[in-house]
């Protein structure tokens, strides 16, 4: 970029090989890092910041992940089909009041400290989360219902409930180590990232951590269902998604997820390297506002009066082509949405039954629209008998590209229907969301193997108590044939019987029209396959690596031969280059010095 | 010469004005987020279990169930202890978090504006030199038309072609991020350096156009000037008269410049760090700002004015003792 | 930017023939010339988009090509990732580029005169109180205020123009009351004080003509910062959805993953178009600044 000076030739000099030096050995943190050379390395891509690595406070996909094989939880979920499977508790059951639950501890699990997992750390860590409000900011909804827990003995665990809860073999709660979570006095300031490693009884211990650069796990030895086979689990950050695919392309990780189409297209050509396009656990729908109110009565917000017309509704979603979506927007990454539970939980998924499907037949919503007294004069907006124009907020969140693309879609077939849109991206849309100040507004969960949360969402009591209290109220939905099938499931301990409540839940919040569900998105990865010779996916039948209910993918990756010995090589290279890249920085400050010194030199002529 | 008084006085006006727009920053800071739109506590709950009683108690620790003008008072005597609060979203100390982050964002920016600030003074010196040469119309020209290209798409091409590796070239850097995290010590050095190739390209080819158009136009001025007529009639060399004489005098307006663009250190590189996937202090501001993690966001937004603040009180403060023509 | 802030001699005082005169000096900057005919093609494509492109590209249903298709006979510049002729964007881009930058480079510069003029002009405490203002908005960081702006408000090409108008108006004014000072102090100003000019013919009459050509200067500067504060925004995605601009088409293109699989035919002409219109609008400004101020005759 910048042409030596044919005037002045450059001389370089002692105290500007120091500077060059310091600019260099600035960043160079002491690091505890063990060298790359020989070692297995899996690497994976992540986007996500970490939030907290405390289990108390951890709430982020990520954290989450990283917690999952670092502690034990209660019960865990079988990779095959999902079912509930043996964890820290080896068996458990309820009494015949349905409020007192019994596990039993496993025996041969050890703290990588050396010290035995017993039932007792795992009532601390339930009492601390009962006891102490900082405790409970991330899974405090498991525990809220809990009345006592109790270990009589090091391999028993007694749970005494409020109100039955079906939940209680899905308690997706990291179990801590009792001595040492003890001596820590405020849990809402303890990050659990400072002492390293921490103590923990998962397949892998974490060894390291640096701010938005990496976690690096490392195998525990002594877990009791055999350690995994890679030497280290290093999660580096890169904010910038197509950033980690060019990674993965240079062999600089091994793992990405989250893949757009085209980079998934893209990649599919590439050698070394597999697409796993798996369902997702995600649904992706349209909340329709339904006049947002209060537990006491008070309706509040600025939803449109036009959609509290079922038949209004009905007419918006007669007019959507899902397929469309599916195959235009996600070009065939997602599956058609059907029912408010993804197909991937197959126990609970439920699909419209043909008399109450709500089809795409553009004829059928004008109808309805007409039958409902908006009228239309040639291609303009629908006018109301009001003569209020039928024009609708989209709310959208500006940070999800899905979000904006079927935004487009839906303001180009509604407008054909002489609905007007118009869209409100925000980076955060809890605001108006609150205030119930949306018509239409893009909803999306992921779900959990137990459904319990994402239907407790559309229950009045979920509502806030006042318009200005806070409530879990997803949608302001508040129906009571609805509400009164959510307390039958959640009383009902027979997972078959569970299961068909759970559906009927399902149709009748389909038939409200309240909640459309338009894609279930697909969890798109890709790994490098001489990194990974083998690893399992969940479900093990075509089913996703990245945010598994369990720690199968990580725990049960196998290296491919010769990864990790070429390392060196690599990295040798990047000396190189990195070196040339100094000198070339050195010769030109050396060469600003020079012109420097030599104005003295000529003035002393 | 300017008096020894006038030049105290010239202090002490600009360190009061200072601390005034550093008070400003601080009051403007607090409310200037408080319109940000959205509930921390939903967005921070939100995708996970959450009951109601759980979102109360966590309004209750951030304080927001506190009203406004105690919030208001809580932060301002708290901040001027030197205590910025505690992140809502990573439970951690702000300056604490601004402290971890600060290094990767400084020493990014640093780099680059060293050497932009090299380059530009360099070539625009020569530039105004040869002026209306055909050296100067190329350097002008290729400055001025890389200072109108966007930083972060130069980024994305650079990344495309040396990082990924496009045709014959082979992808020589790292796609992002700071270190590969397996090295330490020396090779951690190394690592890093190469790391941090790419960005300070991208921020200098973009940047040095600014200093070089300053460089040469002031340059330009001096030029007109008698004393560099009567230094040639002393029979010095024409390079020794740009040097000693010329070059000097035209560098205060640029050297203000490079105190200004130091300013902009902390909040330029949001952007490049964006595209980088650098870990500093902009993608920091840039999660804060989605929730929004108020302590946060307030504590980034009072680092990034506060380092114009000071920057351009250093140039102001250093201005007289270049020219003490300025503190009369 | 900065350069500008430089002192400069007092501008020519309004005559008969200016134009012709200001005309005759331009066209002796082959860089301005250059710049110039730059801006009116694009500002003619721009107009003409409607005839150039047809209206539908835009839509995302039933584009006419493949995803990421390269560039053909069909597509000169190959496709996005829904399938649309990147061609067709980038004629219906320039709309909104030229439109954001126009009126946000109007509003800074609107909001600078007027602030300069009314430091300039009163004096005093009033005049203190507002260069504090001024200088408090310099010191903020630009992009960050910005960024804070487009995030409070809802997500439009209005916002975007906002939140660059009131954030970039400080040395505009600076300028401004610089020069205001200076033209208020020549005699003839004196003497329309004393015949009784009141403060609004002072300014509209005798200070506004007199600094018009420094705001004309400082708006084509500005509209090229405009345009690229306007791209960063939109590459940020803090643009509008809805719309087409260069700046979103470029954050599309990174969205769809055309860095890592190399498709830099859709990054190359969004990029280069912002490039070429900022470059454009910076050479017509440089040349203005030159003609009006013959001492820094040295952009030939």
């Amino acid at each position: 970029m910048v042409a030596e000076p044919s005037e002045s030739r450059a001389r370089a000099r002692p105290w500007m090989c120091a500077v060059a030096a310091l600019l260099v050995l600035a960043p160079a943190a002491p690091s505890a890092a063990p060298s790359g050379g020989g070692r297995q390395v899996l690497t994976v891509a992540v986007s996500q910041s970490v939030d907290s690595l405390s289990p108390f406070l951890a709430k982020r996909l990520v954290s989450t992940t990283v917690h999952r094989l670092a502690y034990e939880y209660l019960t865990n979920y079988d990779p095959g089909d999902g079912r509930v499977i043996p964890g820290l508790a080896t068996a458990w059951k309820s009494s015949p009041s349905k409020l007192t639950w019994t596990y039993t501890i496993r025996e041969n699990s050890r703290w990588s400290d050396g010290r035995r997992a017993t039932a007792d750390d795992a009532a601390w860590t339930f009492n601390r989360m009962m006891s102490d409000e900082k405790a409970a900011a991330a899974n405090g909804s498991f525990t809220a219902n809990f009345r006592e827990v109790t270990a009589p003995d090091p391999r028993t665990l007694v749970v005494e409930l409020k109100k039955p809860q079906a939940n209680m073999v899905a308690l997706d709660i990291p179990i801590v180590p009792r001595h040492v979570w003890e001596r820590i006095g405020d849990l809402s300031a303890f990050n659990n990232d400072r002492h390293f490693p921490i103590v923990g009884n998962g397949p892998f211990v974490i060894t390291g951590f640096e701010v938005d650069q990496f976690i690096r796990l490392e195998p525990n030895k002594d877990f009791w269902r055999g350690a995994p086979a890679f030497d280290e689990l290093l999660l580096k950050f890169y904010k910038d998604g197509d950033a980690a695919v060019a990674a993965l392309r240079k062999g600089e990780v091994s793992f990405v997820q989250g893949l757009v189409p085209a980079q998934a297209a893209a990649l599919r050509r590439t050698a070394d390297i597999r697409v796993n396009d798996a369902p997702g656990r995600r649904f992706l729908a349209l909340a329709v506002n339904p006049g947002a109110r209060a537990r006491n009565g008070r309706a509040f917000g600025t939803g449109h009066r036009a959609l509290r017309d079922p038949a209004v509704r009905r007419a918006l979603f007669h007019a959507v082509d899902r397929r469309e979506i599916v195959e235009g927007l996600f070009q065939g990454h997602a599956t058609e949405g059907a029912g408010y539970i993804p197909p991937r939980f197959g126990a609970y998924f439920w699909r419209p039954e043909p008399h109450q499907e709500i089809a795409h037949d553009p004829a059928r919503a004008a109808a309805l629209l007409d039958g409902a007294g908006y009228r239309r004069k040639g291609d303009g907006v629908r006018t109301g008998k009001n003569g209020e124009p039928l024009a609708l907020r989209l709310l959208c969140h500006a940070a999800d590209p899905y979000d904006a693309h079927i935004g487009r879609y839906l303001h180009e077939v509604w407008r054909e229907l002489g609905v007007e849109t118009r869209m409100e991206c925000r980076d955060n849309v809890s605001d108006s969301w609150l205030k119930g100040d949306y018509d239409l507004a893009f909803d999306g969960w992921s779900v959990n193997p137990d459904p319990d949360f994402v239907l407790s969402i559309h229950t009045c009591a979920a509502l806030p108590a006042t318009p200005s209290g806070s409530g879990s109220t997803d949608n302001f939905i508040c129906d009571r044939r609805f509400d009164e099938l959510y307390a039958r499931q959640i009383a009902e301990y027979d997972p078959v019987k569970r299961a068909e409540v759970v559906k009927r839940m399902q149709s009748r919040l389909y038939d409200t029209g309240l909640m459309n569900v338009l894609a279930y998105p697909n969890a798109v990865e890709a790994y490098r396959t001489d990194h990974i010779e083998s690893i399992t996916t969940m479900p093990e039948d075509g089913g996703s690596l990245w945010g598994q209910d369990g720690y199968w993918s990580w725990w049960s990756a196998k290296p491919a031969d010769g990864h990790g010995r070429s390392g060196e090589a690599a990295s040798a290279t990047e000396v190189v280059v990195g070196i040339g890249a100094l000198i070339a920085a050195a010769a030109v400050l050396t060469g600003l010095v020079a012109l420097r010194r030599r104005a003295t030199a000529d003035d002393r002529e | 010469m300017a008096s020894p008084r006038a030049h105290l006085l010239y202090t002490a006006g600009r360190l009061g004005g200072a601390a005034v727009s550093l008070l400003a920053v601080l009051v403007t800071g607090f409310f200037l987020f408080r319109i940000v739109p959205g509930d921390p506590v939903r967005a921070l709950t939100r995708g996970t279990p959450t009951t109601a009683g759980q979102l109360d108690a966590l309004r209750h620790q951030f304080g927001l169930d506190l009203p406004l003008w105690r919030q208001f008072t809580d932060y301002c005597a708290k901040a001027l202890t030197g205590d910025l609060g505690v992140s809502y979203q990573f439970r951690a100390p702000v300056g604490e978090l601004i402290a971890q982050k600060a290094p990767a964002t400084l020493l990014l920016t640093g780099v680059a504006v060293v050497l932009y600030s090299a380059i530009g003074l360099w070539i625009g010196a020569r530039a105004a030199w040869r002026h209306g040469g055909p050296g100067d119309r190329v350097h002008t020209g290729v400055a001025l038309a890389l200072w109108s290209v966007p930083s972060f798409w130069l980024g994305l091409l650079l990344i495309t072609v040396f990082a990924v590796g496009a045709g014959p070239v082979p992808g020589l850097f790292p796609t992002g991020g700071m270190s590969t995290g397996t090295e330490s010590g020396l090779a951690h050095a190394v690592d890093v350096t190469h790391h941090l190739v790419l960005p300070v390209v991208t921020l200098v080819a973009v940047g040095y156009a600014q200093t070089l158009l300053v460089m040469r136009s002031s340059l330009l001025d001096e030029m007109g000037g008698d004393y560099l007529t009567t230094a040639r009639a002393k029979g010095l060399r024409d390079s020794a008269v740009r040097r000693r004489h010329a070059v000097p005098n035209a560098l205060l307006p640029t050297v203000t410049m490079v105190f200004i663009n130091l300013g902009h250190v902390a909040a330029g590189s949001i952007l490049v760090e964006t595209v980088f996937s650098w870990p500093g202090l902009g993608g920091l501001f840039y999660q804060a700002l989605s929730v929004p993690d108020l302590p946060l966001v307030q504590g980034l937004f009072l680092v990034f004015a506060g380092a114009m603040i000071v920057m351009n009180l250093l140039a102001d403060l250093l201005c007289p003792l270049l020219d003490p023509r300025v503190a009369r | 930017m900065t350069e500008s802030a430089l002192p400069r001699s007092p501008a020519p005082a309004r005559r008969p023939g200016a134009a012709v005169r200001f005309w005759h000096s331009y066209r002796a900057h082959r860089a301005g010339l250059l710049g110039l005919g730059a801006l009116t093609l694009i500002a003619a494509v721009a107009l003409l988009a409607p005839l150039l492109a047809d209206e539908d590209v835009r839509k995302v249903t039933g584009a006419p090509g493949d995803p990421l298709e390269p560039p053909s006979a069909a597509f000169w510049l190959g496709t996005d990732q829904f399938g649309r002729p990147l061609l067709g964007l980038l004629v219906w881009g320039a709309r909104i580029s030229l439109t954001v930058g126009l009126l946000a480079a109007g509003m800074s510069v609107a909001i600078g005169a007027l602030v300069g003029i009314a430091a300039g002009h009163y004096g005093g405490w009033f005049a203190t109180v507002l260069m504090r203002v001024t200088d408090w908005f310099l010191v903020m960081p630009t992009l960050v205020l910005a960024i804070v702006l487009a995030t409070v408000m809802s997500r439009s090409v209005w916002t975007v123009i906002i939140a660059i108008g009131v954030t970039s108006w400080p040395t505009t004014a600076r300028l401004v009351r610089a020069q205001t000072v200076a033209v208020e102090s020549r005699p003839y100003i004196e003497r329309a004080k004393a015949l009784g000019g009141g403060h609004r013919h002072i300014m509209s009459r005798h200070v506004l003509p007199n600094v018009m050509p420094l705001v004309l200067a400082q708006t084509t500067l500005g509209i090229s910062a405009a345009i690229l504060t306007e791209a960063t925004l939109a590459f940020l995605g803090l643009g509008d959805p809805m719309v087409v601009s260069w700046g979103g088409m470029l954050q599309e293109a990174r969205e769809a993953g055309a860095v890592s699989s190399g498709h830099w035919w859709c990054l190359a002409p969004p990029g280069l178009a912002i490039a070429v219109v900022a470059l454009a609008f910076t050479l017509c400004g440089r040349t203005i600044e030159t003609v009006l101020d013959p001492r820094r005759g040295v952009d030939r």
